[in-house]
């Protein structure tokens, strides 16, 4: 007798909340009236950053595109006349990413970055396909400081061999002294 | 047969045999950076570190130092040597760059592999790096010198496994630098091998730089069909295109390495000219359309002047698939051929070769390694066939000595006795070194057509005095051998010479020897080509019917007449008197731009297909990836074009077998794979040497010998002496010797932009006598008038060759195609020195 | 000339209630979707014209237009035939369901129910069991594990609540002394039945919402175990069909509470039919309210609660009413 007590009781609290809830004003924030500012690292679009100095930070090492668990990042490498190396072209497939941010993760020259903007939607397919052009930006994103050639270690125009970053003069390979 | 424990497991391994290979024949790859199974341990590196528990050795010792021996325990995961490992590998990255995104060995890097497994990620040690200057090592080898860890697997392979000293080691400690002593080309022809040793990016490919990582390859088994030798390859295609080929390891043939015109002779898959649809008279049509207007010539050719009127010539570079169903084709349509050599005397030498080659006898090229004395005639291992001198190499090394008969300047990345006489004296040179060095007392069990071959045999007077003093000294070396071998080549030598050999082997073998044979031949499936060609008629019969008009259609398949036939300005007009030249290619030959009708066949590397190599190993290739124009040049080398399509661009070209078989059949052809089974199924009839291979993929992965029936071949012919009694040479002139060199004369290496830079210049060589009395000195240019016009050349002055001839190479850039017969003589009054 | 007219009424009538009936139904839903948005505090559709109102016709094109999928493997005759059987069945009951008493047009008396049965009581738990025909077939030819599951949990459930349900009405038809709906209505004229059979109520209630398989006795559609349970395989108007005949089902029962408890049609100042709409929106909003704050019950509760608590309580509620009319005479 007790216990059916007990469960009537429970049961007039839930009916009592569920009615409390009646006269609340909704929570719901209504969308493209009301836009909430997402968090800087809420992961949508996708973009290529430039380093501090402006110059393109992608540097075409494909381990973007082999992070990426749908396969929807492609390609292809060459190097500019001072040595950097870029995308040729970049293509990012929309229609086929999750944003699941693997890439940005990969990324070892912190170019590829999610941003929150996530309005992309189209109604035909291949406009989500997104080629070079559509993706770099021109600031550096979430990591402002980084420049991949300070550290490398290879000779473009950020420095020669032995100027960069923590590296000591070339040695001198035809001389014996130290 | 020493027994020892690795891990626990038990493995018997035979005696010699280092710790490391045993624990990798369990399947335990111990890291390793210094070793490689092809050059051997030194224990630079330290990285291969494992503790010994009992036995000869107790404690961390170096895997790849130490004999397994019996009794021994050893443990790779003990903590002490993990720990040992783990700061070897801290101390290696201790200078190496913070580079592996812009670093093309980035993906199938040892270094990568070994620092991650090795558990070290973070930098502990906040010194400076080392860092060096990189130099220009030619247009094959991208040099980053900064990513070193100072294995010194690359100056051990460069100057003690290939012979060549130009790349090397400079200063000491942690100064020490791998390079060359100033920038310029690699000259050795194996320097690609350095992309695949280095165990991280110092060396990389420079011709597939940027292309992508070795994860996004389709990866697919093949071989290089750039000589006759077959050796393994591993064709890396992306994005519709081959983009590197390297070495696979294989038992019988190139074991770790291959050479450079191997490695990058496929361009010629993705050239931008290669043409990829059908033409009708230089229009393009479809493959269909192609097909039945074909059909539809050749049906009326054939109503109005019957089947004879039709000819067909096919080449050493199809595959066996499309080489026999081109046979079978002309078997049962009545047409003539097919031709699969254009010179009868080169059909000829080919067939004797392949029919002479017994398994008694024969070796592959990884059994040469193991010769102790290799007698050579008639070739030119580093021109002809690198890997051959590679191999001859290891021979050398392992204490073999070679001796080298041939006129031209041979010139061997080790030390070799050159016996520089001329192309009338090869046979009669081999056959004094042999009767010297062979004593008839010891060989009881030759026969007696063999005793009478060698008293045949002139007497070592018959030669010059300095001639005879070399061959006494090599036949001495000769004598000694327990393991000679002979090789011989077809490419310059006289039509006995390839018999001749093997009679030569016969005699060593006869004499307690283990004497072998091995054979070069002038294309990828010469050997196939040799079983399957027809005994009556020859190519030049069929020109004389097309130049006469019996014959007014030919069916080239894969074949340019206007690049192999010595007489490019006859071959244009017999050309012209065609009512239908049908050519089915995969290149933009000068042959195919003269097609009537021309059908795109697919390559090596889009069909794949069954190549026989010299020594009848048949080898099947698969296919690496599918037909079709390379993304990079249907969208001009930008992001590929944005459309939907369910065609593959580009897609058109067919197997060679494929196309033929619909050529010739009005109803609907089945699908490639049923036809070419269909063709292997009915190999043994066109030759009954086929009827011992099994079903394709049955085949183990080195491949099969075929072998023709043995007794098909008369043994010790004396022809060769009656060879020697006439002499061809006019007085006062020079014979032509066309040769082929290591780069630009092989037909579809000459598509590969790479090896272009490696070209030399077209120069002909002349011995210096010759040149004196003539009044040329070296590099001079002169005119040299043949058949045909003139040709300007420069001059190379040589004495390590024999006198009395020119030796001119087939240089893509050299016009030689000039020529009536051969062999050519040139008179000293047809060559002049052109006045600057 | 009589019997034309009769016809002519019967057709209008019979027009009149079904076009009510959908609009009632797509409306209902709408209702559903907005308390239910409230009671969980957000708003609920408002995109589809004011308020929402528009909601349940872009719901009903949405249906129309989308591709309707039989899977290969179904049986494709009683796949197609089982959202009718349950869409027709709840259309049905309705037949003999009085919505008023009758009203006189041009000098003729018009009963305002479609058809006076005396045995309407009984018609009604004929075609209510028939219900679980579409489900279970639905789910036996959908050919797919989660619709099988869906459609045996809804057999067993609606045969269970089946008993409760029936046994629920008995003391309303021994004080009615009629199985006639009509009937059932007129005795109530001095007090609705919910004032002297509370229990009766409440158990007819609670089964009737286990009849419409509502939360908390959703289990043959439970969404989180069996994605849609027994129309999980079924697309645009044929789960329309299965959603209908829900809604429509939420109405019979909304209508059967009024006539056995809350005295039908009647009520004061307002039209007959006012009232009888105005108490079966009560009670549908009472079952939503009921969905937004119950959970769904376990399996073993669900039968639990069928056989050992309503089926005996309705038993000792039938003693207990013969007992006190036996008493009172």
């Amino acid at each position: 007798m007790k216990s059916a007590l007990e469960a009537i009781g429970a049961l007039a609290t839930g009916f009592a909340t569920t009615f409390k809830h009646l006269f609340r004003k909704p929570i719901t924030e209504e969308y493209p009236e009301y836009r909430r500012p997402l968090p800087e690292r809420s992961r949508a679009v996708i973009v290529l950053t430039r380093d501090p100095d402006g110059g393109e930070r992608c540097v075409a090492c494909y381990l973007c595109s082999a992070a990426c668990p749908v396969s929807c990042i492609s390609m292809q490498s060459a190097e500019r006349e001072d040595g950097r190396r870029y995308a040729r072209w970049f293509r990012i497939n929309f229609a086929r990413c999750i944003y699941c941010g693997l890439c940005e993760e990969a990324c070892p020259t912190s170019a590829i970055q999610l941003t929150p903007y996530f309005e992309t939607c189209e109604r035909d397919i291949l406009k989500l396909v997104y080629e070079k052009e559509d993706l770099l930006v021109e600031h550096s994103g979430k990591d402002k400081e980084y420049n991949f050639y300070k550290y490398a270690g290879v000779v473009t125009e950020v420095g020669d061999k032995g100027a960069h970053e923590r590296e000591e003069k070339p040695v001198k390979i035809k001389s014996n002294l130290p | 047969m020493p027994k020892l424990i690795i891990d626990d497991r038990e493995i018997e391994v035979p005696a010699g045999t280092k710790v490391i290979e045993a624990a990798e024949r369990l399947g335990i790859k111990i890291p390793r950076f210094c070793y490689h199974p092809g050059l051997g341990s030194v224990g630079a590196c330290r990285v291969c570190a494992v503790k010994f528990l009992e036995g000869p050795f107790k404690g961390v010792q170096m895997s790849c130092m130490i004999d397994a021996k019996d009794g021994m325990v050893v443990s790779t995961t003990d903590e002490e040597a993990v720990n040992f490992r783990q700061y070897v590998i801290e101390w290696l990255m201790l200078n190496h760059p913070h580079d592996c995104p812009v670093c093309d060995e980035g993906g199938h890097c040892l270094l990568q592999d070994m620092t991650v497994s090795g558990g070290h990620g973070i930098r502990r040690y906040l010194g400076l790096k080392r860092t060096y200057h990189d130099q220009y090592l030619g247009p094959l080898v991208q040099h980053e010198m900064n990513r070193c860890i100072h294995c010194y697997r690359c100056s051990r392979f460069y100057q003690e496994f290939t012979g060549y000293h130009d790349l090397g080691v400079m200063q000491i400690g942690s100064r020490t630098f791998f390079g060359r002593y100033q920038d310029g080309t690699l000259e050795s022809p194996f320097a690609g091998n350095l992309s695949d040793i280095c165990p991280t990016g110092v060396y990389t490919d420079k011709p597939s730089r940027f292309f992508g990582r070795r994860w996004d390859y389709q990866r697919s088994p093949s071989i290089c069909i750039n000589c006759s030798l077959g050796c393994h390859t591993v064709a890396s295609g992306r994005y519709r295109e081959v983009v590197r080929q390297e070495a696979r390891y294989s038992e019988a043939v190139n074991g770790y390495f291959i050479c450079d015109r191997g490695r990058y002779g496929f361009f010629y898959t993705s050239n931008e000219e290669r043409p990829r649809q059908a033409l009708v008279d230089g229009k393009e049509v479809s493959y269909d359309q192609a097909i039945r207007e074909a059909r539809e010539k050749l049906g009326e050719l054939i109503k109005s002047t019957g089947p004879d009127a039709v000819a067909c010539v096919s080449s050493e570079r199809s595959s066996l698939e499309t080489q026999a169903m081109l046979k079978k084709i002309c078997q049962t349509k009545g047409w003539q051929g097919p031709h699969y050599f254009l010179d009868e005397s080169m059909a000829q030498k080919v067939k004797s070769a392949s029919s002479r080659l017994e398994s008694g006898l024969a070796v592959s090229l990884r059994e040469l390694e193991s010769a102790d004395f290799i007698l050579v005639i008639g070739a030119d291992p580093v021109n002809e066939a690198p890997m051959l001198a590679l191999a001859m190499r290891q021979a050398q090394r392992r204490g073999g000595k070679i001796a080298v008969i041939d006129p031209r300047p041979v010139s061997l990345p080790f030390e070799f006795h050159h016996l520089n006489v001329t192309p009338n004296e090869v046979n009669l040179c081999a056959s004094l070194l042999v009767k010297t060095a062979v004593d008839l007392g010891a060989a009881t069990d030759l026969e007696q057509p063999g005793i009478e071959f060698y008293q045949a045999i002139p007497k070592l007077e018959t030669v010059s005095s300095s001639l005879q003093e070399q061959i006494a000294k090599v036949a001495q070396e000769l004598k000694e051998s327990k393991r000679p071998i002979i090789v011989c080549g077809t490419e310059t030598v006289r039509q006995t010479t390839p018999a001749l050999a093997a009679d030569h082997a016969l005699l060593l073998q006869a004499t307690n020897k283990q004497a072998g044979l091995f054979y070069l031949l002038p294309g990828a499936n010469s050997f196939s080509a040799s079983l399957l060609a027809s005994e009556d008629g020859s190519f030049l019969e069929t020109l004389e019917g097309i130049e006469n008009g019996t014959i007014k259609g030919l069916i080239l398949v894969e074949r340019d007449l206007l690049l192999h036939f010595h007489d490019r300005q006859r071959m244009e007009l017999a050309f012209e008197k065609l009512e239908l030249l049908v050519v089915l290619d995969y290149v933009n030959s000068r042959t195919q731009q003269r097609a009537h009708i021309f059908l795109p066949t697919s390559t090596l590397y889009e069909a794949g297909g069954i190549f026989i190599t010299q020594e009848g190993r048949l080898q099947v290739v698969p296919r690496a990836h599918l037909s079709g124009t390379p993304i990079a040049q249907v969208s001009g080398g930008n992001h590929p074009p944005r459309i939907y399509e369910s065609e593959i661009p580009g897609g058109e070209p067919r197997p060679g077998w494929q196309a033929l078989a619909e050529l010739v059949h009005e109803e609907p052809q089945p699908d490639e794979n049923t036809t070419r089974s269909s063709v292997l199924n009915g190999l043994s009839e066109l030759n009954p040497a086929f009827a011992t291979i099994p079903a394709i993929d049955e085949l183990p992965e080195d491949g099969m010998r075929v072998s023709s029936p043995e007794e098909s071949s008369p043994r010790f012919s004396l022809d060769w002496i009656h060879e020697l009694e006439r002499k061809e040479s006019p007085d006062k002139s020079l014979e032509l010797v066309l040769v082929n060199w290591t780069f630009s004369t092989e037909e579809l290496s000459q598509y590969s932009p790479p090896l272009m830079k490696l070209e030399k210049e077209a120069a002909v060589f002349m011995h210096v006598d010759d040149a004196t009395s003539l009044g040329l000195s070296d590099s001079d240019k002169v005119t040299i008038l043949l058949d045909r016009g003139a040709l300007e050349a420069s001059v190379s002055v040589k004495e390590n060759m024999a006198p009395g001839i020119i030796v001119m190479p087939r240089h893509r850039l050299l016009e030689w195609q000039k020529i009536e017969t051969l062999p050519k003589f040139v008179s000293h009054e047809e060559i002049k020195k052109v006045s600057v | 000339m009589d019997w034309m007219i009769g016809f002519a009424i019967l057709i209008v009538k019979l027009g009149v209630v079904l076009v009510g009936l959908l609009l009632l139904a797509a409306y209902l839903v709408l209702l559903e979707r907005k308390f239910l948005g409230r009671l969980q505090i957000r708003y609920g559709p408002n995109r589809a014209g004011k308020f929402g109102l528009l909601q349940p016709l872009a719901d009903t094109i949405k249906m129309l237009t989308k591709e309707d999928i039989v899977p290969e493997a179904a049986d494709r005759v009683l796949f197609l035939l089982a959202p009718a059987v349950v869409a027709a069945e709840a259309l049905l009951i309705f037949a003999v369901v009085p919505f008023g008493a009758s009203v006189t047009l041009l000098g003729k008396k018009i009963p305002l129910v479609i058809t006076d049965l005396n045995v309407g009581l009984l018609y009604v738990f004929a075609l209510a069991s028939l219900g679980v025909y579409g489900v279970a077939l639905g789910g036996w030819a959908s050919n797919s594990k989660y619709s099988l599951l869906g459609g045996i949990r809804g057999a067993a459930q609606m045969i269970s609540y089946e008993l409760s349900l029936g046994l629920s009405l008995v003391p309303i038809v021994m004080l009615a002394r009629s199985f006639s709906l009509l009937d059932i209505v007129r005795a109530q004229a001095h007090y609705p039945f919910i004032l002297v059979q509370p229990v009766s109520f409440m158990i007819f209630f609670i089964s009737a919402m286990a009849e419409t398989k509502r939360i908390p006795f959703d289990l043959p559609e439970a969404e989180n175990e069996l994605g849609a349970g027994y129309h999980t395989e079924y697309s645009g108007m044929r789960f329309g069909l299965f959603f209908l005949g829900e809604y429509v089902n939420l109405q019979v029962f909304g209508a059967l509470v009024a006539v056995f408890f809350l005295g039908g049609w009647r009520g004061p100042f307002l039209p007959p039919v006012v009232w009888f709409l105005i108490k079966i929106l009560v009670i549908s909003i009472l079952m939503i309210w009921v969905r937004g704050t119950l959970p769904r019950l376990r399996y073993d509760q669900l039968m639990h609660l069928g056989w050992k608590v309503l089926v005996p309580l309705a038993l000792l509620n039938i003693v207990a009413t013969g007992f006190v009319l036996l008493i009172i005479g």
